[in-house]
């Protein structure tokens, strides 16, 4: 192996020199921005992450998510070996392309384009084979390269094969460099063979170049040779120069937001540099879009998260608002995200944004004395807070006041159960500050916490029990309670678990809706399951777990028109009703009241059929 | 002679009907229930003339004066254009031709367990303006336990203008329902205390404004401006009211012995199955789409096919009479031509 050229320089180098020094500076000065964007004690947490050997785990992740794509390959195997194929692709070339330099010429280790045109300065020697072996490595791997864009070409074509029933809908940047990166490698097989003679090559290069020598016997000089070096380069350098103005940004942001999320920083405000690059980590693959309620049945494309982010990408406030404020916060698209791009979170930022200093004052009067009847306080006060000595609280929840049939039914278990209890809020009480807080109120919502913390430590139970999966959410998280926190299929599984209730079995066939807070949102899949079990015959849907279905009627999505709720409740309940249960059960208000709504099928929450069937 | 197939015995069936057999034509009044007379043949009084409901039917059915053929406990099974006429196929495999079919299919009362937080079919004493119509006839309006209501709430727009029922529209008759049944109410039990939970008050035709007057002048009827939130019950099996005052800006609470929900009216499902059968269109209120709005009012798009009363939208019945009087005109001048 040896160097052909005295020079160790050609003007087509140029256009990939330049994208190169143009990516490189705008990655420096990207880098700088979010770290200084970012909170005090954030920078802090970056820093003892990056020193410490959390840092291996965090590279471990890098090259299992941004390299192999480990999350697509669960998803489909042909769109993870797609996926793979570029990236590890990629990475495997200009790795074998710097061993080269570094074994074979290691003085020209400082000039940047060496090992991507290495085949243009150095030549195999008849004498030397040292070079074989890497020969042989870079043509397989571009082999395993060009197989990828096959199946990327074959993809825009037939995107089921992929298991996409939908995919992104790509803008003039996005198109420019997505052709730019499917000309790169094709180019770089072209020129490779073409210079197989000259410079050698193994046995796609070397094969390719002397099946085209067969047809014509050219020779370097002439004229259409060298173009080809010049278009892989000017492809090169245009995919470089259009890297932060498309989807394909999150190459350099991903392994940031990584080792971000690893060193345990979160996006609470807007604007704090996690957030920057959580946005631009979305590389707009799509598989946000077929998991998404609003785009398949509601016909909102808009508000997918995928769009969402780039509203957000191009300072499209007005958008990126209507898109958070019809969003079910179902995390339906987290789940399913391969990045784990959080867009709940951010869409509570978004949400943020839009209230106004009027409301939040509106909770200011819980602070004010109880006395003093001016304020609505006195009609608000819980009603059972007088019965201290009791085992559980039972808070049914504003939106259970709405199915009465629910806390009817729970009051029957706990009488049955012979445990003592307070009906806390039988006459009424304050918002848990959930709904609050998905309204982007954080102020009123730390206000309510505050109330209600106040209210229920004062009572000494062991156990607080609620009717409502939203409230059950943020008893569990936001609060810090005194007792342990339940919701009622956790409950009454247990109370059937200890004995203290019996049930008489039925034959009646249950098909059970999870709801998005207690099951996706708070991981009860199992509690709810076992106590309906023990009840009727329960059937299993293609929905169960974290495939369960939004109902429509979350109390997130506050912009979100009923009539395309009631399409989407009208979907769930068609997809779950298949096998022609007797029930649908759910253990959720929300869930309950949009399904009754379409009329199709008796629905219930699972602590009335307990209730129906105590021995 | 040419022959009509009016579809639901409702005062606007009874009426077209009775028009055009005077003209001399052929009227099949195919009713599914076994008696005619709709909704209103379940009504004690009528507003704004308290008028009872049962004379206002007889004078109909008198006109009628069995004239038409009516066919009870039959449905619509199938029904499809054959050459310039229609066939019909009714239950019990009964088979008609006719040329011109008349669509009075009405309404459905909205099913007042869909607002579950009002607890209809939960606790004992909430019961729909329908039940109590059905008390005022058999003279016996009193709570579950029997004793006779001592305060007494109305719950105006049940299922009505309510985007989360899927209804937007305002049904148009139960602002002036609950108006009469108030005062029905205070005239049985001049003691009895009763509140009626209002929106607007749509007192828009003749007579209502007097109505609504001396409700308040004359029965001492108590007016308040919201919605009601959620209803529970109490020991004593009471209802327990949370509503707000909007006019005072005060949250609100209420207990009332008696709940009265003013279930609107919604599309009937009769209809919606002759939909497709006929090529007929809903609009989004769920209710027929007419040709036009204000020229057109009785076409369907399906030539042949006509509309009368509440199947296009709430109606009065004054209104749905003229109505069907409209439509029935109508029919004989297509038949003629």
């Amino acid at each position: 192996m040896q160097e052909r050229l005295a020079s160790s320089f050609d003007p087509f180098v140029l256009p990939y020199t330049i994208g190169l020094v143009f990516i490189l500076t705008y990655l420096f000065i990207a880098l700088i921005r979010v770290v200084k964007a970012l909170p005090n004690d954030d920078k802090f947490k970056l820093l003892k992450h990056i020193f410490s050997l959390k840092i291996f785990k965090s590279g471990w992740e890098i090259f299992m998510e941004c390299l192999l794509h480990r999350k697509i390959w669960k998803k489909n195997w042909t769109l993870g070996y797609m996926h793979t194929a570029f990236a590890f692709g990629w990475f495997l070339l200009i790795i074998w392309g710097h061993l080269e330099v570094n074994i074979f010429a290691p003085h020209r280790l400082n000039l940047p384009w060496y090992p991507i045109f290495f085949r243009y300065f150095m030549m195999e020697t008849e004498t030397t084979l040292q070079g074989s072996f890497f020969f042989f490595m870079m043509d397989l791997t571009l082999l395993y390269v060009l197989s990828g864009l096959v199946l990327a070409i074959y993809k825009r074509f037939r995107r089921k094969a992929f298991g996409m029933k939908r995919t992104t809908k790509l803008r003039w940047n996005d198109q420019v460099a997505m052709y730019a990166l499917w000309a790169i490698f094709p180019l770089r097989f072209l020129a490779e063979s073409f210079y197989s003679e000259i410079s050698g090559g193994s046995f796609l290069t070397a094969g390719v170049g002397s099946i085209f020598h067969w047809f014509y016997n050219f020779t370097e000089n002439e004229i259409y040779i060298r173009p080809i070096w010049w278009a892989y380069s000017i492809s090169l350098g245009v995919f470089f120069i259009m890297l932060p103005w498309s989807r394909y940004t999150h190459i350099l942001s991903e392994p940031l937001f990584i080792i971000m999320r690893n060193a345990g920083i979160r996006e609470e405000h807007r604007n704090s540099g996690y957030g920057k690059v959580e946005i631009y980590s979305c590389s707009r693959c799509g598989i946000c879009l077929d998991p998404c309620q609003l785009v398949s049945v509601a016909s909102l494309r808009d508000s997918a998260a995928i769009n969402y982010t780039r509203h957000l990408r191009l300072w499209k406030s007005a958008k990126a608002h209507q898109a958070a404020s019809t969003c079910l916060m179902c995390n339906r698209c987290t789940k399913a995200c391969p990045v784990g791009v959080d867009t709940a979170a951010l869409k509570l930022n978004t949400k943020h944004e839009l209230v106004n200093l009027h409301t939040e004052k509106q909770y200011d009067y819980l602070n004010t004395s109880v006395k003093d009847i001016s304020t609505p306080l006195n009609a608000l006060t819980l009603s059972g807070a007088e019965a201290t000595d009791v085992d559980v609280i039972y808070f049914a929840g504003c939106m259970t006041h709405l199915t009465p049939a629910t806390k009817l039914a729970m009051t029957k278990i706990l009488e049955a159960s012979g445990e003592r209890f307070n009906f806390i809020d039988a006459e009424g009480s304050i918002c848990c500050g959930r709904p609050v807080l998905l309204a982007g109120a954080r102020k009123s919502a730390d206000e309510l916490i505050k109330k209600n913390t106040e209210l229920f430590n004062q009572i000494h139970a062991k156990t607080l029990v609620t009717s409502c999966p939203i409230c059950y959410k943020f008893f569990k998280e936001n609060y810090a309670l005194n007792m342990r926190v339940l919701h009622h299929s956790q409950y009454i599984q247990e109370l059937l678990k200890i004995g203290k209730i019996k049930i008489n079995p039925t034959t009646a066939k249950i098909v059970f809706h999870d709801p998005c807070e207690l099951g996706r949102n708070s991981g009860v899949y199992d509690e709810p399951r076992e106590v309906l079990k023990s009840v009727g015959q329960l059937q299993s849907t293609a929905y169960d777990g974290d495939e369960s279905l939004c109902c429509g009627h979350s109390i997130a999505a506050e912009a979100l028109p009923y009539r395309k709720r009631r399409v989407m409740s009208d979907d769930v309940v068609e997809k779950l009703t298949t096998n022609n249960p007797d029930i649908l059960a759910t253990a959720c208000p929300a869930c309950k009241k949009a399904f009754s709504e379409t009329n199709k099928i008796e629905v219930k929450d699972l602590a009335e059929i307990v209730a129906e069937n105590l021995v | 002679m040419k022959s009509i197939a009016i579809i639901g015995a409702g005062i606007a069936g009874i009426e077209a009907a009775s028009r055009l057999s005077k003209q001399g034509h052929k009227v099949y009044l195919i009713e599914k229930n076994p008696e005619i007379g709709g909704h209103v043949a379940q009504w004690d009084r009528l507003f704004p003339s308290q008028e009872e409901a049962e004379i206002v039917l007889n004078d109909l059915i008198k006109n009628l004066n069995n004239r038409a053929e009516v066919l009870f406990n039959s449905e619509v099974q199938h029904c499809g254009k054959k050459d310039r006429q229609f066939e019909i196929i009714l239950t019990g495999n009964k088979n008609l031709l006719v040329d011109v079919i008349l669509v009075t299919t009405g309404f459905d009362t909205f099913r007042a367990q869909r607002k579950e937080e009002y607890g209809y079919g939960i606790y004992e004493n909430v019961i729909t303006s329908t039940d109590l119509e059905q008390m005022f006839k058999k003279h016996n309006v009193v709570c579950k336990n029997g004793n006779p209501p001592k305060r007494l709430a109305f719950v105006h727009c049940v299922g009505s203008r309510d985007e989360k029922v899927g209804n937007r529209h305002c049904s148009k008759v139960c602002c002036a329902t609950a108006v009469k049944q108030a005062c029905e109410i205070k005239e049985l039990y001049p003691d009895c205390e009763v509140f009626n939970l209002y929106m607007d008050l749509r007192m828009f035709d003749r007579h209502f404004e007097d109505m609504y007057h001396e409700a308040q002048s004359k029965y001492y009827v108590n007016f308040i401006r919201g919605r009601l939130s959620e209803a529970g019950e109490n020991k004593d099996h009471q209802v327990v009211l949370k509503t707000e005052d909007t006019l005072a800006g005060k949250p609100l609470k209420l207990t009332v012995d008696l709940l009265v929900l003013m279930t609107g009216m919604e599309a009937c499902d009769t209809q919606k199955t002759l939909n497709t059968k006929l090529g007929l269109r809903s609009d989004t209120d769920g209710f027929l789409s007419t040709k036009d709005v204000f020229t057109q009012n009785n076409f369907s798009n399906t030539d042949g096919v006509f509309f009368a009363g509440t199947c296009t939208g709430p109606k009065t019945i004054p209104e749905t009479l003229a109505d069907a009087r409209a439509a029935a005109s109508l029919v004989n001048a297509y038949l003629m031509s």
